[in-house]
C-alpha cells in the first residue's frame, strides 16, 4: 500500500514556482513574430557560426602570416587586400570574429553571474533586520564602482597588473555587473514577498536554496537581456581599449585592425578600416535587435515602451 | 534632517571608497617606482633614501592616508617624466578638455531631448520608427570608427579636407571652431543613438500618465502638453542622465578624443602617463575624477529634494 504523503506548499500548486510559465511561452510566440529582433537573431547565428569555424581550425588560421606586399589591393589570393605588413585582411577580419566572441562571452556571462548573485542578496537582505548590511555594503560597493570613471579603471587595472593580459576582462567584468546588479536586486526584492517564496520559507528551505531554485530562475529575463547587452558593451570596449594599448596582445581583433587602419587611412589605404568596421557594425547591430526584442517579448515593462 | 545627514555620510563613505580602490590600484599594488627613479645601478644607501621619499617604508594604512592628504591638499607631487607639478599640470589641460568637450556633450544632449520628443509624441508614426532605427544603428557604431570616419571625410584630401587633420592650435575663436569641429561632431554622433533612445522612453512613460490625459481631455495643445507637463515632469530622470553620463561620455570620451586627435588636455596626459606609467599623474587623475563625481552626485541629490518634494 502506497504511503499517503502530505502534499507540501510546493506541491499543491507546482505554477507558484514557475510562476511566469505560460507567460514564456507568450514571450517565445511574441519573439518569433519580431521581424527585427529575428533579423538580429540572424546575424548573430552566422556570426557565432563564423567564430566557431575559426576555433575549429576551419577559417581564418593565416590571419599572422605576413607573405603578401604592402597594401595589395583585392585579389583571388587576398580576398581584401593585404595590410601595412603584407597581412591578408579578410583572415584577420574573419579570425578577429572569434576574438570578440571569446571576449564578450567571457565578460558578458561573469558579469551577470556575478550582478545575480551579488544582486540577489541584496534584495534578499533588504530591509531584514541584523542583516542589512549585506544590502548596504553591495550598494556601496556599486557606487563606488560606478564613481570610477570607466577607462581610468581599466588603465588602473592595467597599470597596477602591468602586462597581464586579462587585465581587460578583468576591469570589464568588476565594472559591468553593477547594472545588473542593481535590475536584480529590484526584482527580488519584489519576488521575495510573493507567496512561493513565503511558502518556501515557511517549509523552512535554507536561504541558498531559495535564492537558486526560486527566486533567481524567476529573474532570468532580465539575466537574458542583461547578458546581451553586456556582450554588446564588452565588445565596443574592446575596440576602444585595444586603440589605446590596453586591449588584446598577441592576437588580433577588430580593435586591433582599427587601431592599425589609424596609419592607413591618412594614407588612402581603407580597406583594413571597412572590413573591421562593416564586420563589427553587423555584429553589434545583430546583437542590438537582439536585445531589443528580448526585452520587448520577456520584459515589456522595463522595455523601451 | 536625519536624511539629509545620511545623505552626507553615504557620500562620505562613498569617497572613501573611490579613493581607497584607486589607491590600492595604484599605489599599493602599483609597479615599484624606485628604479624608474634613480637609474639601474643605486647603492643601497640611495634605494633606501628613495623608498623613504616614497613612503614604501611606511605600513599600508599610513600611506593610505598619505594619499587622502595629497588628494585633499591638491598637493600631488610632481610628474616622473617630465618633472612638472601635477596640480600645474592639471590646471593648464583641464580648459582644453571642457572647451573640447562640452559643445558636444550638450549639442548631443539637446539633439537627444528633442529627437526623443518627437519620437515619443509621434509613437508608432513613421517617425518614431525612423529616429528609433537610427538610434538603434547609432549605438551600433564603435566611437573609434565614427572618429576615424569622420576624420578621413571632413579633414584629409579624401574626403571635404576643409579641417585641420589634428592637433590644437588655439589662438582665436575660427581657430578653435576649426580644431574642435570634427571632435564634436563625432562626439555628437556617438552619444545621440543611446540619448534619443533614453529620452524617449523617458518621455513616452511620462506622457502615458494619468495628468496628461486629463490635460488632453481639457484641450491643451500638443506643444503645452510636451512642454508644460512632459518636459517639466521628465527634469529629474533627464538631469540624472546628463550627470550620470559625465565620467563616461567627458572623461573617457576625452581619454579616446584627445589621444586620437594630438589634443593636449587631460584625456591625453593620462593616456601618456598610462603607457609610460608615471604614476603620480595617474593616481591623482583617477582619485580627483572619482571624488567630484562623488561630490556631484551628492549636490544632485540635495538639489532635487529641493526641486521635487516626491524625491524628500
Amino acid at each position: 500500500m502506497k504511503t499517503l504523503r502530505a502534499p507540501t506548499l510546493l506541491t499543491v500548486n507546482p505554477s507558484y514556482a514557475f510562476e511566469p510559465g505560460p507567460a514564456r511561452g507568450r514571450a517565445w510566440s511574441k519573439l518569433r513574430q519580431d521581424k527585427a529582433g529575428l533579423l538580429g537573431l540572424a546575424i548573430v547565428t552566422v556570426f557565432l557560426l563564423l567564430s566557431l569555424s575559426v576555433l575549429f581550425g576551419w577559417l581564418g588560421q593565416d590571419w599572422s602570416v605576413a607573405e603578401g606586399g604592402r597594401w595589395e589591393p583585392a585579389s583571388v589570393n587576398h580576398w581584401l587586400g593585404t595590410n601595412m605588413l603584407g597581412q591578408d585582411i579578410f583572415q584577420r577580419a574573419v579570425f578577429s570574429t572569434r576574438t570578440a566572441f571569446e571576449i564578450g562571452l567571457l565578460v558578458s556571462l561573469l558579469s551577470t553571474l556575478l550582478g545575480a548573485l551579488l544582486g540577489a542578496l541584496a534584495g534578499w537582505y533588504h530591509g531584514k533586520p541584523g542583516r542589512s548590511w549585506v544590502d548596504g555594503s553591495i550598494l556601496w560597493l556599486m557606487g563606488v564602482l560606478d564613481s570610477i570613471p570607466f577607462y581610468l579603471f581599466v588603465a588602473a587595472v592595467a597599470y597596477a597588473l602591468q602586462g597581464w593580459p586579462w587585465a581587460m576582462h578583468l576591469a570589464m567584468i568588476a565594472t559591468f555587473w553593477t547594472t545588473t546588479g542593481r535590475l536584480i536586486r529590484a526584482e527580488v526584492m519584489r519576488i521575495k514577498s510573493r507567496e512561493f517564496v513565503l511558502s518556501a520559507r515557511a517549509i523552512g528551505l535554507p536561504v541558498p536554496l531559495i535564492l537558486f531554485r526560486h527566486v533567481l530562475p524567476n529573474t532570468s529575463h532580465i539575466l537574458l537581456v542583461q547578458a546581451t547587452i553586456a556582450f554588446v558593451a564588452a565588445i565596443k570596449t574592446e575596440v576602444i581599449l585595444s586603440f589605446l594599448g590596453l586591449g588584446v596582445r598577441d592576437s588580433v581583433s577588430w580593435g586591433l585592425m582599427l587601431a592599425e587602419s589609424t596609419q592607413e587611412v591618412l594614407a588612402g589605404h581603407f580597406h583594413n578600416f571597412l572590413a573591421a568596421s562593416l564586420m563589427l557594425f553587423l555584429l553589434l547591430l545583430g546583437f542590438n535587435l537582439l536585445a531589443d526584442a528580448l526585452q520587448d517579448a520577456f520584459d515589456p515593462r522595463q522595455a523601451s515602451l | 534632517m536625519r536624511t539629509i545627514l545620511q545623505q552626507i555620510i553615504r557620500g562620505l563613505l562613498l569617497i572613501l571608497g573611490v579613493t581607497f580602490v584607486s589607491f590600492l590600484l595604484m599605489v599599493w599594488f602599483g609597479p615599484d617606482q624606485t628604479y624608474t627613479l634613480i637609474g639601474k645601478n643605486a647603492t643601497a644607501d640611495q634605494i633606501a633614501e628613495v623608498h623613504h621619499q616614497l613612503g614604501y617604508d611606511r605600513p599600508f594604512s599610513q600611506r593610505y592616508l598619505d594619499y587622502l592628504g595629497e588628494l585633499f591638499t591638491l598637493d600631488l607631487g610632481t610628474s616622473n617624466s617630465s618633472g612638472e607639478q601635477v596640480s600645474s599640470i592639471l590646471k593648464r589641460t583641464l580648459p582644453v578638455s571642457l572647451a573640447l568637450m562640452l559643445p558636444g556633450f550638450i549639442i548631443g544632449n539637446l539633439l537627444g531631448v528633442v529627437l526623443g520628443m518627437i519620437a515619443a509624441f509621434r509613437k508608432g508614426t513613421w517617425s518614431d520608427r525612423l529616429i528609433t532605427g537610427l538610434s538603434v544603428s547609432g549605438m551600433s557604431i564603435s566611437f573609434l570608427i565614427i572618429i576615424i570616419a569622420l576624420q578621413v571625410l571632413l579633414s584629409t584630401p579624401y574626403g571635404l579636407n576643409l579641417f585641420p587633420v589634428r592637433g590644437w592650435h588655439v589662438e582665436d575663436l575660427s581657430s578653435y571652431l576649426a580644431y574642435v569641429t570634427v571632435p564634436t561632431l563625432s562626439l555628437i554622433m556617438v552619444t545621440l543613438g543611446y540619448n534619443t533612445r533614453f529620452y524617449r522612453a523617458v518621455f513616452v512613460a511620462e506622457s502615458s500618465r494619468e495628468h496628461i490625459l486629463t490635460a488632453r481631455a481639457f484641450g491643451a495643445s500638443p506643444a503645452t502638453l510636451m512642454w508644460r507637463h512632459v518636459l517639466k515632469n521628465s527634469l529629474v530622470p533627464v538631469t540624472t542622465r546628463i550627470l550620470f553620463s559625465i565620467p563616461l561620455v567627458v572623461i573617457s570620451g576625452s581619454l579616446l578624443i584627445e589621444t586620437y586627435f594630438g589634443i593636449p588636455g587631460i584625456g591625453k596626459v593620462s593616456f601618456d602617463a598610462i603607457t609610460s606609467g608615471d604614476q603620480p599623474i595617474l593616481k591623482a587623475v583617477v582619485g580627483l575624477t572619482a571624488v567630484s563625481f562623488v561630490l556631484v552626485q551628492i549636490v544632485a541629490d540635495f538639489i532635487y529634494r529641493l526641486v521635487d518634494p516626491r524625491i524628500a
